[in-house]
């Protein structure tokens, strides 16, 4: 009986602990309001990236990823068992090749619905109307929408404490804060040649001010040729180009579009004279690196960074 | 004689009123039965690919009408609401089209004709601009899309209106020019609205993913109420295919049924174009499909129409729906690819047959 009962306030014990220690960590980050509960499981608020507040009861246990980023995001904070059904898109990790697919641009309602889903994660690519109308079913949604390095790290914390797994979360973003300060010691070094780099992520169109290339080529110690332009992505004139003259040229490969190659890069009329071109500095990068906002993207600043200063790695 | 021919002319009618009676009957229960069986198509089953599981016809069936088991909301909230809208939203479309087709005399005409498409999206792609997405409210998009292209048809029928008549030529010229310079408005907003792009993309192919309850609500009497209208000046339409002059002369207003129809016929694709985007060839191609198989009587052609471009764009959503699940296709795809051949095929039949 006493023994029942010491087990019992033993449990207690942890229980409140586990909650003060789960709120001092959701209070730290910021971002977002700990909500307790003290009969059920806990009960957090976020406030997604698009300023939305969704109160969540409980840690969902079956989540819907509608874009590859939320996926990746997922699957890196140590949720992926909790992921029951991926966007057509998402490919990465290759585990995420057996989930149900739920469609991509316009969602497959029915096949949500069916996976009984207590929450989807989306991202802006995916239209909010059929989202609101999945809302109005009873199932949340939570919008991940990051633009620089850092807001991933936000996405990605928000992401551990919707999934309970915060510590993993907190730890990831440590290791992936770290590997930025290293790269960003060397190319942002007082010293260091800033060269001017022109990224296009399909033919003739770049990345502007505010957009996450922009954030990545800053990062990498590089000078963004379109970033004083007015758009997050612009499309772009051959007379831009030659007149920016860049010093390092590169342009994206993979699932979106592949026709791209260092030569057809070179046959453009005007271009031979630019100096990228000249010194041969005209590189490939992958597509899924530079466009999913997920943790892969600090492996997308690695790359970029040892192309863009060869010297300093 | 004039017993005698008098009784031949009434068999006459009775034989052509009977064929009509028949046709219709027959158009409404190919309607009745598409939509029952669309109810049973879709990625989970009973009818499609069952991935990742699929329902049985009895539990569809307990799921209809005994309203129990795991599938209520599947049916119930899912695909009956996507049905209906398409079959309202088809039969708007094509009910629409050949009014227009009546009024232009113009075999290209179709709903959007007057700007409506063309108006609605820019309604849609500013209020995406302005960050009044769904998001803020449901119906917002909507309400902007159908303001902006009932204001773009004013416009058009202002542009087309010569000494307070309606010049159907002048007005099918401003339908195409207006249109033409909303279409570079579209671009130019899209252009500065990249976030908001896949949404608009999404609206200009036409999809019915937007299909509730609330919404087939509030198309509904629109469409009744609308198809009602045209199919009740059937006989007018047909007065005025013979010309203006001769409308006239059979009693009828001509300038009064042209604003009319322009009217009753706008209003219901603004309201269909609004929540759905933009479906393109139901309203051109449907009203075709019938006057090549009825005939050009409009008495027999409205419903007709209506009743069969209900039924296409059922079937083109089911196709949509099944035919890459589990990604469903823009509807618009499939009422393109499915219409433009088959239309082709009639077209040619007709042309080679003894007319």
């Amino acid at each position: 009986m006493n023994s029942v009962g010491t087990k019992k306030a033993g449990i207690a014990v942890w229980v409140v602990l586990a909650l003060v220690a789960v709120s001092a960590i959701a209070f730290t980050s910021g971002y977002y309001l700990g909500k307790i509960n003290a009969e059920q499981s806990v009960g957090v608020t976020v406030i997604d990236d698009y300023g939305r507040t969704i109160e969540l009861k409980g840690t969902p246990a079956r989540i819907v990823s509608t874009a590859p980023t939320p996926t990746e995001i997922l699957f890196a904070v140590g949720a992926g068992d909790r992921v029951v059904g991926v966007d057509d898109y998402s490919d990465y990790p290759a585990e995420v090749a057996n989930l149900t697919k739920v469609g991509s641009v316009e969602l497959n309602v029915e096949v949500i619905l069916s996976l009984k889903p207590d929450l989807i994660i989306s991202s802006d690519l995916v239209p909010t109307a059929q989202l609101n109308q999945l809302e109005q079913r009873g199932i949340p949604y939570v919008i991940l929408a990051a633009r620089t390095i850092d807001d991933v790290f936000r996405d990605l914390k928000m992401v551990g404490v919707i999934t309970d797994h915060i510590l993993e979360a907190n730890d990831l973003v440590a290791q992936l804060q770290s590997r930025v300060d290293a790269i960003k010691e060397k190319t942002l070094a007082d010293g260091v040649s800033k060269p001017k780099v022109y990224l296009e992520f399909y033919p003739m169109w770049t990345y502007g001010p505010g957009s996450f290339g922009d954030d990545l080529m800053k990062l990498a110690g590089g000078t963004n040729i379109a970033g004083t332009t007015s758009e997050e992505y612009v499309p772009i004139t051959d007379e831009f180009v030659i007149a920016q003259n860049p010093d390092v040229i590169l342009y994206t490969v993979g699932s979106n579009y592949n026709g791209t190659t260092p030569d057809t890069i070179a046959a453009r009329p005007g271009w031979s004279g630019i100096s990228a071109i000249a010194d041969a500095k005209v590189y490939p990068i992958d597509d899924n690196l530079v466009s999913r906002y997920g943790p892969r993207i600090v492996d997308a600043l690695e790359q970029l960074a040892e192309i863009i200063h060869p010297e300093l790695f | 004689m004039g017993k005698k021919g008098a009784t031949s002319e009434w068999a006459q009618l009775s034989t052509l009123a009977r064929r009509r009676v028949l046709v219709l009957l027959g158009l409404i229960l190919l309607l009745a039965a598409s939509i029952f069986a669309a109810i049973f198509i879709g990625t989970l089953g009973p009818i499609g690919p069952g991935d990742p599981v699929r329902i049985s016809f009895a539990e569809a069936l307990r799921a209809l009408f005994q309203h129990s088991g795991d599938w209520v909301p599947i049916f119930w909230d899912v695909r009956i609401p996507r049905v209906l809208l398409a079959a309202l939203v088809g039969a708007a479309l094509a009910c629409a089209g050949t009014a227009m087709q009546a009024v232009f005399r113009n075999p290209l005409a179709d709903p959007y004709i007057i700007g409506v498409s063309s108006g609605a999206a820019v309604g849609a792609a500013s209020a995406g601009l302005l960050g009044l997405t769904a998001a803020v409210a449901t119906f917002l998009p909507p309400m902007f899309a159908f303001v902006s292209a009932l204001l773009t048809v004013f416009l058009v029928y202002f542009l087309g209106t010569v000494r307070r008549k309606v010049r159907v030529d002048t007005l099918l010229l401003s339908g195409v020019a207006v249109a033409a310079f909303l279409g570079a408005v579209v671009s130019f907003l899209i252009y500065f609205a990249k976030e908001q792009f896949h949404q608009l993309i999404f609206w200009l192919l036409g999809s019915l993913s937007l299909a509730s309850w609330d919404v087939v609500a509030v198309v509904l009497p629109v469409v009744v109420v609308g198809a009602l209208v045209v199919f009740l000046h059937g006989r007018d339409l047909n007065a005025l295919l013979l010309g203006e002059e001769t409308a006239h002369n059979l009693g009828i207003d001509p300038e009064h049924l042209k604003r009319l129809m322009l009217g009753v016929a706008a209003l219901m694709t603004a309201v269909a174009v609004a929540f759905t985007g933009i479906i393109g060839f139901v309203g051109l191609i449907v009203p075709h499909m019938m006057r090549l198989v009825l005939g050009a009587d409009h008495r027999l052609l409205v419903p007709a129409s209506t009743l069969f471009g209900a039924t296409f764009l059922i079937w083109s959503d089911a196709v949509a729906r099944t035919v890459v699940a589990p990604t469903v296709l823009p509807v618009g795809i499939i009422t393109a690819l499915c219409g433009g051949p088959f239309f082709i095929y009639l077209l040619r039949r007709s042309g080679s047959g003894g007319e």
